[in-house]
């Protein structure tokens, strides 16, 4: 499993330990109202969840499993992989701190950031994206 | 496939499916009940995809233990059982709550809330130390024999 990969599978898996923690509070919230405060964290329990976990991993896990260029048995461009990961991760703390009112222009940012963070992802793996069989014989 | 994915998938495919019946009563105003679109969200996202995705990665990321016993995948059974009961137990207490407030049924939502924690706990405990490289991989598998 390459780097990268390994970076953003164990990151995903960070944000769903947080996105279950923030949800978790929610939900026992509903249950007993420990802090009406606890609802703002809605909007950090989806981000962490949808971008963190779900997307972060299925992307880290395809960089691994789809196949490698013939040719030079890489993955494609590496520097373009890591700013992949690093807008990805990005967008998302950007998103998150626009649910706070923290940065001006945040919710805006950070999903440029997400989208060229998949736009990266589509370039990486477009060529990726074949069969060998015609290679085989 | 090792059993533990086979349950984890059918199990995700029950949730798609309940989950969508349920994206259909919520746009049908005599079958609305309380909390139907948390529930919707959590069964598709949880129920479904989240499933699917912990499945998957129990068997195909490196490092899995062959032999299938209890013991062999015991973090992937306490992740199944965590999750499965804490989402069942959320789907019957959550409706519930906003008809009978202050009963049992709140205490049971926070019961469903510990085992969400239980289960995820333990599939992130089960597949951290197999995030590795095939370097790592070939000497795990060296240390083995």
């Amino acid at each position: 499993m390459p780097l990268i990969s390994r970076w953003m599978i164990r990151l995903s898996l960070v944000y769903l330990l947080l996105g279950l923690t923030a949800g978790s509070l929610m939900l026992i919230n509903k249950a007993w109202m420990v802090h009406p405060l606890l609802w703002a964290a809605l909007p950090a329990h989806i981000e962490w969840m949808i971008f963190g976990w779900i997307i972060q991993f299925t992307l880290g896990t395809a960089y691994w499993i789809l196949p490698r260029f013939l040719d030079s048995k890489s993955r494609g461009n590496e520097p373009m992989a890591w700013t992949m990961l690093l807008s990805l991760n990005l967008g998302i703390w950007f998103i998150i701190a626009d649910g706070f009112s923290l940065i001006p222009y945040a919710g805006l940012s950070g999903r440029v950031l997400e989208t060229l963070g998949v736009v990266l992802f589509a370039l990486l793996h477009w060529k990726r994206i074949v069969t060998y069989g015609d290679h085989e014989h | 496939m090792p059993l533990i994915t086979r349950l984890f998938i059918k199990t995700g495919l029950v949730y798609f499916v309940i989950s969508l019946l349920i994206g259909i009563s919520s746009q049908i105003p005599s079958l609305h009940f309380p909390a139907i679109t948390p529930l919707f969200w959590h069964m598709l996202m949880l129920g479904w995809i989240t499933q699917i995705i912990i499945g998957v990665s129990l068997w195909m990321f490196p490092g899995r233990k062959k032999e299938e016993s209890f013991q062999n995948q015991r973090l992937g059974w306490i992740a199944y059982a965590g999750l499965n009961s804490g989402l069942f137990l959320r789907v019957i207490s959550e409706p519930l709550i906003y008809a009978y407030p202050n009963t049992i049924w709140g205490e049971l939502l926070v019961v469903s809330a510990v085992l969400h924690f239980v289960g995820i706990g333990s599939y992130v405990l089960e597949i951290w130390p197999r995030v590795m490289s095939r370097k790592q991989r070939l000497n795990r598998r060296k240390k083995r024999k």
